[in-house]
């Protein structure tokens, strides 16, 4: 509670003095999570890539260029996220920040129930690449809709040589797979625009949330390159996972940059030509998104205005044997 | 606070006795100070009171700003008032009742009209227009136009033309095999598509609704079948549906079938049903006029229609035609006949019309014989004349009579069509158009080929002694043919031998219409034209000497020639210094030297360009600023003497710009660019400011203070001062924040495209260098210390050039915001033997094959179009499948962020506003009163096609007046009121003396030169020129090397509109700033097109952003009504 009316002090800080970020952007959704406080999630797997559930926030240690945070908040899966006391005790979070003291204002930009669930973004690949395996696709992505935890919320973005915001964002299954069910083949592929975007987007919304992108790989309009697009991610702390309908050697280059993308951001990718492989690497999605653990909290001081690396350490014995996949750091600034 | 208070004032002071006239001068007093809003309460409130005359001034001044209150205020007028003002009022309700579409409304009012006395206004009966026979296409129209790419905007009328232009341009290739067409993917899926929908038809039984009971009915399965899928699960909840078929699959959904809401009743055991009536599509002149018996027989006409694009470009040509061209054509050929000329129809018989049974002939009856004698038949005889002109020369004579048709009279250029179509003079440019092979004809290619004849006779200019205008003397021309620059090849071998006989300006028109019909570039109508551009705004034209010098360079250098046609006060001097620079400049044999010395010069340049395109710069002292940037950069040769160049050039900006002394150069220079106004109270301005830091930041520049802070400390070094650390670690740690290039290129793309090498070697070095270690080393060494300062040289350029990037940011500037290298990657050099230093802009490596993103190569003449280029794809259509128009939306971009409006009043918002209400209202009564409708034709018919001329008259003879509206651009709307304003005939509408009243009131403000200024638009490749001006020409059509460019160019409507919106929802000018670029990128992004030439899809989604404005506007006076503000 005291850790989320804080971000919102904090944002009203901003405003109030006249922080540009907030000044830009009086015509566009107006709640930002601070950029003060950093949203990380990752996942524990053992040896055999097993997931490890049912870890507390104690089990951690996070660290950004080997300055111990004090997490504020901590999630796992998909249940309700909890508030770390200072003497790491926990207390259920009332999401109630409408009860930011002094000012009303941002209370009814914020859903009360912000940081439960995921948000999850898809973004569907239309163009021309995918015409043999746009049905098929389809399929697959209406059932990873399905699927969804309830708590999830998700939209549906196609992109060929622009984006279309085919479902915003919604908890509504039927009305994403509506949004799903009417989009357009199209012609040229703008993947790395088309991602640059939906970032943009999900960047805007409060909580947990991820990018799923569904395409086969070729790009042949983007303005902006992979790796620009990645350090967005990487900043705003979403992670991005890709399905890719090509096989991994097919297409080497796109390949290694879906890998690379997936991999810096704390997503996977999968290459998935069939449709079965495709419903595998969505069920592996999901259970990645109801195997992971978020925390939040905000940096401590620290000089370095470039990447910061980030570091999640379990610090029990029995941790030691774990893995954990987060991404590897972010740079302090606004992004957007 | 100010314009409050004066509300205020007028309120308490407020006479009961007050005429309207009164209460209406002093609303306008208000207004001109800014202060519609209160002018709106004052009068509101008055008319509260009653009493006629305040409810006359509160309707007026309502109607004046398009208020949707506006007729209600009438209504109250109406019951208020007797006589001449009862029926005067009952007129303009009828009139606005039409414009609303609201014909109920005006055939009440108009008997209110009648009944106060007036007697001199009809409504037309509204006759249906003729009804066209139909075919049936199965399946809903929304799902036939997703499958073919159509808006479903169309009209129904314009289904069929709007499909036929489709399949002529995307249905068919060329077989691999043979000279065969073959249908393309886009129309395969057509046909496929069609059967599917038969298919479908069939379930669908008699009532055409596609039924199903519940999940395991029987037709259910069928159903699915048809669709492509099945099944997963049984009937219940966990039914999900999936492919089993993937083509009808793929157009089950291509088509937008509601298969969510199947599937959804499927699970929920509902019933689901599905209205599956076919679209029906007028066609003209019904079907039987278009297929053959054998057609007939063979099946349906649609399936006959996909299958023969010859008869689709037939049809598409035939729908472009006014109904009288038309029945000529039905009546004196066939269509086995005009299929073969379909072609030449499609592209230039647009302008075909008749009057009086005779063919209208550019040059009029003078021009009749010489058109009898080119063509072979005469005017009188329609069907025959029209029949030889398509066939003749392959097209060429039809296109040369459409370049004249178009020519609108246009006081810039004088009586151009009058002078073209002197009979022997046009006989003789014929003949050179034509030549002695007329193949390939300019209607073969996918665009029309004439465009340089389209340009030529569109920009050609006439002297005040009636002859055509030619740059600098006639023997710099002839000069030019007979010895041509080097690296141009051979302009043509036999104008070069003709040259030296040249005597007259129709010797080099002549040739210049001589090689309009080459294939390769036409250099010489290039030149031509860029330096007639720079001439035309001169007072005193170039001289012969740096006319041939420009002629000569034009090759290397032209891309330059619209900086320097933007500011007509420049001298001959400042010219000849450019070119000298430039190429000193080329001359710098060290690459990495010249690109930051081109970089450097060029960004200085820019910033002089947008400081008199602003006016910071005054237009007296523009040659003067400019020359002495370029001084600097006189001798350029090393990187020490490029930084001092820049600075130089900074200097003297600031100087040019009357900047106090001591002034911070980086926040004077933001603060210019962003531009500014004396009366501007609104925060506009520092929004912009911000804006433009938040991009310079991203693109981690270093700041101008800090580079010339830094480079002064290093000669206090040299002196002995104490190193000031805190500066060089700012300015180091700036530095550091430079990322590594991103490969841009693998190997085989490097050695196939080769460009960024240079600008990878330029952030390279900058990331590489160490400042504290050489200031260190270089203790206090004056001459390490120089070379220190050298070393700031890219810096300063980057810098530079990211002031002119920062200015003409598109909307979103999406790039600039997540590349922190675009600026920096900025390659002066370009492709390997390319030599783009003087370039124009181009946009290079979007796409995979550049992992580094895309950038800008070239110089930045034409930087505003390449930003703009860029930010396109980032656009988000409102819909999809909406089409974002190529070459279309980067000019509508640019031309949001070249202008600036901080010197427009909004006294020039309401005049352009007055301007658009004259028209409308001149609309209406040509609706009510058949007496005044063919001036009203005739007006509009100077802007407008023959066929659309033609609509608008039968809509305005149904009383349909606010379709009527809809065919009439608000450019159009504005230039048709100039045009009639300028008459000056008796029984005007009352806007005309109000305007006149205005104008006169404000003379400096409110006249036609300064509207173009504020509200024209930028036109680089019509009129070699960024400055923003109103050229009212006819939309232009699709042209080959230009695609929709040049349309998007004579589109001018977007900011005429945007200042009637502003005024119609009160909105303070400088607004404008922020608010235009918003509202173009809303206009892009719900335009539904479904071709390139669809401006009326523009049109649509303009109205849309404005429908928006005015609700919210609404919106936001009943919330402040209701909280009592």
């Amino acid at each position: 509670m005291r850790a989320l009316t804080k971000t919102m002090r904090i944002g009203l800080g901003l405003l109030g003095s006249g922080g540009m970020l907030w000044l830009y952007a009086q015509d566009r959704p107006t709640f930002r999570i601070k950029v003060d406080m950093v949203v990380l999630s990752f996942t524990v797997t053992d040896s055999k890539g097993k997931y490890i559930n049912g870890l507390k926030p104690a089990d951690f240690k996070v660290t950004e260029d080997g300055i111990a945070q004090k997490i504020n908040t901590f999630g796992e899966g998909n249940k309700p996220p909890v508030q770390v006391m200072e003497d790491g005790t926990t207390r259920p979070l009332n999401a109630a920040v409408s009860a930011t003291e002094g000012d009303t204002k941002p209370a009814t930009e914020v859903r009360t129930d912000a940081f439960v669930g995921t948000n999850v973004f898809v973004l569907f690949d239309t163009s021309n690449y995918m015409y043999r395996g746009f049905v098929y696709a389809s399929d697959a992505i209406a059932d990873f809709v399905r699927g969804l935890d309830r708590n999830d919320s998700v939209a549906v973005y196609t992109f060929s040589r622009n984006l279309s915001r085919a479902a915003p964002l919604t908890r509504e299954r039927s009305e994403a797979i509506f949004g799903l069910r009417k989009a357009v083949a199209g012609d040229d592929a703008a993947l790395y625009n088309g991602l640059l975007l939906t970032l943009r987007d999900a960047a805007k919304v409060p909580g947990r949330k991820v990018i799923i992108v569904f395409s086969n790989g070729p790009d042949n309009a983007s303005m902006v390159a992979p790796d620009d697009v990645r350090a967005v991610a990487e900043d705003e702390g979403i992670p991005i996972y890709v399905i890719s309908t090509n096989d991994v050697n097919k297409d080497p280059m796109s390949s290694a940059v879906f890998k690379r993308i997936s991999t810096r951001t704390g997503g996977k990718s999968y290459f998935a030509k069939t449709w079965q492989k495709q419903v595998e690497a969505f069920e592996s999605i999901r259970e990645d998104l109801g195997n992971s653990y978020t925390v939040t909290y905000y940096p401590q001081p620290n000089p370095n205005e470039g990447f910061r690396k980030i570091n999640v350490e379990i610090v029990s014995d029995v941790g030691k044997k774990y893995r954990v996949r987060a991404r590897p750091g972010y740079r302090p600034r606004g992004g957007f | 606070m100010k314009p409050l208070v004066t509300s205020l004032i007028f309120v308490l002071t407020l006479s009961v006795t007050a005429t309207a006239q009164d209460l209406h001068q002093r609303a306008w007093q208000m207004e001109r100070d800014g202060d519609a809003a209160g002018a709106r309460e004052f009068l509101e409130r008055a008319a509260q009171r009653g009493g006629a005359d305040a409810l006359t001034a509160y309707a007026q001044f309502l109607d004046r700003h398009h208020d949707s209150g506006a007729r209600q205020a009438y209504e109250k007028l109406l019951n208020a008032t007797q006589g001449a003002q009862k029926s005067a009022t009952a007129r303009r309700l009828v009139e606005l009742d039409l414009m609303a579409g609201d014909r109920d409304a005006a055939e009440r009012d108009l008997e209110q009209y009648r009944a106060a006395g007036g007697r001199d206004m009809n409504l037309p009966a509204s006759a249906p227009s003729e009804k066209l026979s139909t075919i049936a296409i199965p399946g809903p129209l929304h799902s036939f136009a997703r499958m073919a790419a159509l808006s479903p905007e169309l009209t129904p009328d314009d289904l069929l033309p709007a499909l036929a232009r489709n399949i002529v341009t995307n249905g068919y290739q060329a077989a691999a095999s043979n000279e065969a067409l073959e249908q393309t993917e886009y129309l395969k899926l057509i046909v496929r598509y069609l059967s599917q929908a038969r298919e479908l038809e069939k379930l669908s039984g008699a009532d055409r609704v596609i039924k199903i009971e519940s999940c395991d009915s029987t037709q259910t399965g069928e159903l699915l079948r048809v669709l492509g899928y099945r099944m997963r699960g049984g009937c219940g909840s966990e039914v999900v549906l999936e492919t089993v078929n993937a083509m009808r699959a793929f157009l089950t959904i291509d088509s937008g079938f509601p298969l969510a809401d199947l599937e959804q009743n499927l699970r929920t055991n509902r019933p689901f049903a599905y209205d599956y009536k076919p679209t029906m599509a007028p066609v003209l002149y019904g079907p039987d006029y278009w297929q053959s018996a054998k057609e007939r027989q063979g099946g349906t006409f649609i399936d006959t229609f996909l299958g023969d694009p010859s008869l689709c470009r037939l049809y598409l040509a035939m729908a472009k035609l006014d109904a009288a061209t038309v029945e000529v054509l039905r009546k004196d050929s066939t269509v086995q006949k005009l299929r073969a000329y379909a072609h030449v129809l499609d592209f230039y018989g647009g302008m075909f019309q008749l009057s009086n049974g005779r063919v209208v002939v550019p040059g009029g009856a003078r021009a009749e014989k010489a058109w009898t004698d080119l063509v072979g038949a005469g005017p009188d005889k329609p069907g025959a004349f029209f029949e030889r002109l398509v066939a003749k020369d392959d097209g060429w004579l039809a296109s040369y009579f459409d370049a004249l048709a178009r020519i609108n009279f246009n006081s810039a250029n004088g009586p151009v069509q009058n002078y073209l179509t002197e009979p022997e003079r046009m006989k003789r440019f014929y003949q050179a158009i034509r030549g002695k092979v007329t193949s390939p004809g300019p209607a073969r290619p996918v665009f029309r080929s004439n465009t340089d004849m389209l340009l030529l006779t569109t920009r050609l200019r006439l002297d005040p002694d009636g002859r055509p205008h030619v740059p600098g003397s006639l023997d710099v021309w002839r000069q030019l043919f007979i010895d041509h620059p080097p690296g141009s090849g051979k302009y043509d071998a036999k104008l070069s031998k003709a040259a030296p006989g040249w005597k007259d300006p129709d010797d080099v028109l002549e040739a210049l219409f001589g090689l309009c019909r080459k294939s390769v570039e036409n250099e010489p109508l290039k030149i031509f034209l860029a330096l007639s551009d720079m001439d035309r705004h001169r007072q005193t034209p170039l001289d012969a000497k740096t006319v041939d010098r420009l002629a000569r360079e034009y090759r290397p250098l032209g891309p330059q020639y619209p900086i320097l046609a933007e500011a007509p006060e420049l001298s001959s001097a400042t010219i000849n210094q450019f070119l000298d620079v430039a190429n000193t400049i080329n001359g710098v044999g060290n690459l990495g030297v010249r690109a930051d010395a081109a970089g450097t010069m060029q960004a200085s340049v820019g910033l002089w360009q947008i400081f008199c395109r602003q006016g910071s710069i005054a237009s007296p002292d523009a040659d003067h600023a400019l020359s002495s940037v370029l001084t600097a950069f006189a001798k350029v040769k090393s990187e020490r003497e490029i930084f001092e160049a820049g600075h130089a050039a900074v200097q003297a900006l600031l100087a040019a710009t009357k900047s106090p002394a001591g002034v911070s150069p980086q926040d004077r220079m933001i603060d210019l660019l962003a531009g500014t106004s004396e009366n501007d109270s609104s925060d506009t301005h520092n929004q912009l400011v911000e804006d433009m830091i938040r991009i310079f930041e991203s693109q981690r520049l270093i700041s101008l203070a800090t580079i010339f802070e830094l480079v002064d400390h290093l000669e206090g070094l040299a002196k002995g001062e104490k190193a000031n650390m805190a500066l060089i670690n700012r300015t180091a740690s700036r530095i550091s924040e430079i990322q590594l290039p991103r490969t841009a290129l693998s190997t085989v793309e490097r050695n196939t495209l080769s460009f960024g090498y240079w600008s990878e070697k330029h952030i390279e070095a900058q990331r590489k260098l160490n400042l504290r270690a050489l200031i260190d080393r270089a203790a206090t060494d004056p001459k390490k210390l120089d070379d220190v300062r050298a070393l700031m040289a890219p810096f300063l350029r980057d810098t530079l050039v990211g002031l002119n990037y920062v200015h003409y940011a598109p909307p979103g500037a999406q790039v600039l915001y997540t590349n922190p290298l675009f600026v920096r990657s900025h390659d002066f050099i370009g492709l390997l033997g390319a030599s783009q230093t003087w370039k124009q802009t181009e946009v290079l490596g979007t796409g995979w094959p550049s992992s580094a993103g895309g950038k800008l190569v070239g110089s930045l003449a034409s930087l505003p179009y390449a930003l703009a280029e860029a930010e396109q794809n980032f656009l988000i259509p409102s819909r999809e499948q909406a089409l974002i128009w190529g070459d279309l939306v980067p000019q509508l971009i640019l031309s949001a962020t070249v202008t600036r409006w901080w010197n427009v009043t909004p006294a020039q918002l309401h005049w352009i506003d007055l301007h658009m209400d004259y028209t409308e209202t001149r609309l209406a009564e040509a609706a009510l009163n058949p007496a005044g409708r063919q001036a009203m034709l005739d007006a509009i018919a100077r802007y407008a096609m023959p066929s659309r001329v033609d609509k608008i008259r039968e809509l305005l003879e149904q009383g349909r007046v606010s379709a009527a509206l809809d065919n009439v651009t608000p450019s159009e709307l504005f230039a048709i009121a100039h045009d009639l304003l300028a008459e000056n005939k008796p029984d005007e509408p009352p806007l005309a003396a109000e305007i006149r009243r205005e104008a006169a009131e404000m003379p400096q403000q409110l006249n036609y030169a300064a509207i173009s200024h504020a509200f024209g638009t930028p036109k680089p490749t019509l009129a070699n020129s960024y400055s923003p001006e109103l050229l009212n020409l006819r939309t232009f059509p699709t042209l080959m090397g230009y695609s929709s460019r040049i349309l998007a160019e004579s589109w001018e409507s977007n900011l005429l509109y945007y200042a009637a919106l502003a005024d119609q929802v009160h909105l303070a000018p400088s607004q404008l700033n922020v608010l235009v670029p918003e509202w173009t990128r809303s206009t892009v992004e719900q335009i539904f097109a479904t071709h390139l030439e669809d401006w009326p899809a523009l049109l649509r989604s303009l109205r849309l952003v404005g429908d928006g404005v005015r609700q919210k506007a609404r919106k936001q006076a009943a919330a402040a009504a209701g909280a009592g503000l």
